[in-house]
C-alpha cells in the first residue's frame, strides 16, 4: 500500500518530529511519499521571476543540517519510504492549493500541533490556514517541548526531540 | 613588497594607456584611409560625368543637354582638360598615351570596359568610350583634386591634434585610476606592516563599503584572529605542560627529601616509595597522552585505515567503558539505526576510533557522575553521525571555545580528576578521519557531542 503525505516544514530539525512520529506509527506494509512543504511567496518583481529557480529557493531555504537529518531519516525508515522530497507552494488562494494536493493525490496531511512553524526567510508563508480549509484528513502531531536542549539545531537534534504524537 | 606594488601601479597605467591609444589609433587610422578612398570615388564619378558632358558639348552639338549640364558644371576643375579620340579599327593609342604621359594599358582597359580611371600624382584621368552622332569617340579627362588634397592635410593635422590631446587625457587618467586603485592596498600594506608578535591585537580599519578591499581586510582580519589564537594556545600549552608534569615530579622530591632527611623505619619507607611509584605512574600516564597528542596531530604519518562497522565498535567502546568504571549506565540508542547495516560502515582506524569514542564516553561519564549516558547512532548518506548526551555538569559557555586546547579544563571541574588531554586527542583522531566533532552545552544541563564521520563508500576503494 502507497500513501502520498504532506508535511509542512520550516526547515528545522524539530519539525521533522513530524516525520519520525508518522513513519512510527506507519501501518505494516504502508510505503509513503513524503512532500515536506514550505509556503513561499512569489516575487512581484518581473527581473525576479525571470531568474526564479526553485532549487536555488530550496537551496537558500535549507541548511546542511536539515538536509543531513532528512537522511538520517530516510535510512532509519527505508522500508517505509517511498520517496521523500522537499517542494515550495508558490500559490497564494486556497484554489491552488487544492489544486496542489489534487496534482501531488496527496491522501492524508500531518501538521505539528502546539509547534509554531517559524517563517524565518521574508518571503515565507504560513501554509496551515490553506491546510485547514482543504478538506483532507488533517492530524496533528504533538511532542514533548518544555525539554530544554543543549544541541538545539544541530543535527545531533534528531535523536532526542521524542515525538509523543 | 614596497617596489612591486609600485610595479603592478605603473603597469595597470601601462596598460590602461596602451589599451587607449591602441583604440584611437585603429579609430583614427579608419578615419585616415576611408575618408580620402571615398573622397576619390567621388572624383571620379564627377570627372567621369564631366567627360561625357565634355563630349556631349564637343562631339555632338546637343543644346538641350548642353544647357542642363552648363547648369550644373559651370566652372572648370582645377587643370582639368578634356581630349576626344576617335575609335578606328586596328588603331592603338600608344603615340596620344605618350603624349599624355599615361600607360596604354589605361586606353586598353577603356576601350575593353568602357571606361578606366587612373591616377598619378595628383592629376586624375578618367577615360569614357562615348557613342556620339560621329562615331565612338574615347574622351579623356584630367583634372586635379585641390579639395582632396587640403582635406587629407587638414584632416592628418586634426587626427595628430586628437592623438596628442587623447593621450595625454588617457595619460592622466589611466595615472589618477591606478593610484586610486591601489591606494586602499597601500594603507593595508603600512597597516600590516605595524603588525608583529608584541601587538597582534591590532586589527585593520574596515571601510564599510563591501567591495573587494572591505573583504581583504576582513580575511586578514579574521586570519589575525586567528594567529592571535594560535598564538595564546601555543603559550598556554608551555606553561600549562610543564605545570602538569612538574606537579608528580615535586611530590617525587618533596616525599624523597622527607624520607632521606633521617633515618626510617622500613615501614615508612615502602610507604614513601609508595607515594613516589603512584605520582611517576601519574607522570607516566601524562607523558604518554602528550605524546599520543603529539602523534596524532602530526599529519605526516600514515595510519592504517580499514573499513569497519561503526555500531560493533560502539559495542566494543561500551565494553571497555564498564570495565574501567563499572559504575556508569551506558544507554546505546538504536532508534535512528538505518536499516541498512552497509550505511553504518566508515573507513578508518579501529585503535584510534576507539580512544576518541572511549574518551568521549568515559568523559560524559565522568561529568555527570554516572548517571545514564546516551549514545545513539544514526547515518544519513553521506555521514555516519554518533551523539552522547549526557545530563551532567555542562560546560560554561564563555569557555566552550577553549574545550580543544591541551590541558584546559573548565572552570566547574575542579572536583574531577583528568588533566586536559582527552579532547584535543579526540579533535585529532575525528580530523583524521576528515570527520567533525561538535559540543554543544548548557552549564548543569548536560552537554552533548555530536561526531559525524564520513561513510565508506563502494567507489572509494
Amino acid at each position: 500500500m502507497e500513501k502520498n503525505v504532506l508535511i509542512p516544514t520550516d526547515f528545522t530539525i524539530e519539525s521533522l518530529n513530524v516525520v519520525k512520529s508518522v513513519l512510527n506509527d506507519r501501518p505494516y506494509e504502508c510505503r509513503y511519499n513524503i512532500i515536506l512543504l514550505h509556503g513561499v511567496q512569489m516575487s512581484d518583481s518581473i527581473t525576479d521571476l525571470l531568474f526564479y529557480s526553485k532549487a536555488k529557493m530550496l537551496e537558500s531555504l535549507s541548511n546542511r543540517h536539515f538536509d543531513e537529518a532528512c537522511g538520517v531519516i530516510r535510512n532509519k525508515y527505508a522500508s517505509g519510504i517511498n520517496s521523500m522530497r522537499v517542494d515550495l507552494f508558490n500559490g497564494s488562494s486556497q484554489a491552488a492549493f487544492d489544486g496542489y494536493l489534487l496534482g501531488n493525490r496527496i491522501d492524508e496531511i500531518y501538521v505539528p500541533g502546539r509547534y509554531r512553524l517559524r517563517t524565518s526567510n521574508k518571503k515565507s508563508v504560513n501554509v496551515l490556514p490553506y491546510i485547514r480549509k482543504c478538506g483532507k484528513p488533517v492530524i496533528s502531531v504533538d511532542w514533548n517541548m518544555e525539554v530544554v536542549l543543549p544541541e538545539k539545531g544541530s543535527l545531533a537534534e534528531i535523536f532526542y526531540n521524542e515525538a509523543t504524537a | 613588497m614596497r617596489k612591486s606594488l609600485m610595479n603592478t601601479q605603473t603597469k595597470i597605467a601601462v596598460m590602461l594607456i596602451v589599451a587607449f591609444l591602441a583604440i584611437i589609433m585603429l579609430f583614427s587610422g579608419w578615419v585616415y584611409f576611408a575618408i580620402p578612398g571615398f573622397l576619390h570615388d567621388y572624383y571620379y564619378d564627377v570627372l567621369e560625368i564631366r567627360a561625357v558632358a565634355a563630349g556631349k558639348m564637343e562631339l555632338d552639338k546637343d543644346q538641350r543637354g548642353l544647357d542642363d549640364l552648363r547648369s550644373v558644371f559651370s566652372e572648370k576643375l582645377m587643370h582639368e582638360q578634356d581630349y576626344f579620340f576617335k575609335i578606328e579599327k586596328n588603331k592603338d593609342f600608344k603615340n596620344e598615351a605618350d603624349s599624355l604621359g599615361i600607360p596604354l594599358s589605361f586606353f586598353e582597359t577603356a576601350l575593353n570596359e568602357g571606361g578606366a580611371r587612373y591616377q598619378d600624382k595628383q592629376l586624375f584621368y578618367v577615360a569614357v568610350v562615348y557613342p556620339s552622332k560621329q562615331g565612338n569617340y574615347v574622351i579623356v579627362s584630367q583634372a586635379q583634386d585641390y579639395f582632396e588634397e587640403s582635406f587629407v592635410a587638414y584632416l592628418k593635422k586634426t587626427l595628430v591634434a586628437a592623438i596628442i590631446i587623447a593621450f595625454c587625457v588617457s595619460l592622466f587618467i589611466a595615472v589618477y585610476y591606478s593610484k586610486y586603485i591601489f591606494k586602499p592596498l597601500r594603507e593595508i600594506t603600512e597597516k600590516v606592516q605595524q603588525i608583529s608578535s608584541e601587538n597582534l591585537h591590532l586589527r585593520l580599519d574596515s571601510r564599510n563599503s563591501n567591495d573587494e578591499m572591505d573583504e581583504l581586510i576582513h580575511t586578514f582580519n579574521d586570519m589575525l584572529n586567528r594567529i592571535e589564537t594560535a598564538f595564546e594556545t601555543q603559550n598556554n600549552f608551555i606553561s600549562n605542560a610543564s605545570h602538569e608534569l612538574r606537579t608528580p615530579l615535586t611530590a617525587i622530591i618533596g616525599e624523597a627529601d622527607v624520607a632521606l632527611s633521617k633515618d626510617r623505619t622500613p615501614e615508612e619507607y615502602k610507604t614513601s616509595i609508595k607515594v613516589m611509584l603512584e605520582e611517576a605512574e601519574k607522570l607516566d600516564a601524562k607523558t604518554n597522552a602528550l605524546l599520543s597528542l603529539a602523534q596524532t596531530g602530526f599529519n605526516g604519518k600514515i595510519q592504517r585505515f580499514e573499513r569497519l562497522r561503526i555500531d560493533q565498535l560502539i559495542w566494543d567502546v561500551k565494553n571497555t567503558v564498564e570495565k574501567l568504571n563499572p559504575k556508569c549506565n551506558l544507554h546505546i540508542d538504536t532508534s535512528l539505526l538505518p536499516e541498512d547495516p552497509m550505511k553504518l560502515m566508515i573507513k578508518g582506524n579501529e585503535q584510534l576510533l576507539h580512544l576518541a569514542l572511549a574518551n568521549i564516553i568515559a568523559n560524559a561519564c565522568k561529568y555527570s557522575d554516572n548517571q545514564k549516558v546516551n549514545v545513539s547512532l544514526g547515518a544519513s548518506d553521506d555521514h555516519v553521525v554518533i551523539v552522547v548526551k549526557d545530563k551532567g555538569i555542562g560546560i560554561p559557555a564563555d569557555e566552550l571555545k577553549y574545550i580543544y586546547d591541551p590541558f584546559f579544563r573548565a572552570s566547574n571541574t575542579k572536583n574531577y580528576a583528568g588533566y586536559g588531554i582527552g579532547l584535543p586527542l579526540t579533535r585529532n583522531i575525528i580530523k583524521m578521519h576528515q570527520g567533525k566533532i561538535s559540543v554543544s552545552s548548557l552549564q548543569g544541563g548536560g552537554t552533548t557531542v555530536q561526531l559525524t564521520i564520513p561513510a565508506w563508500r563502494r567507489i572509494d576503494e
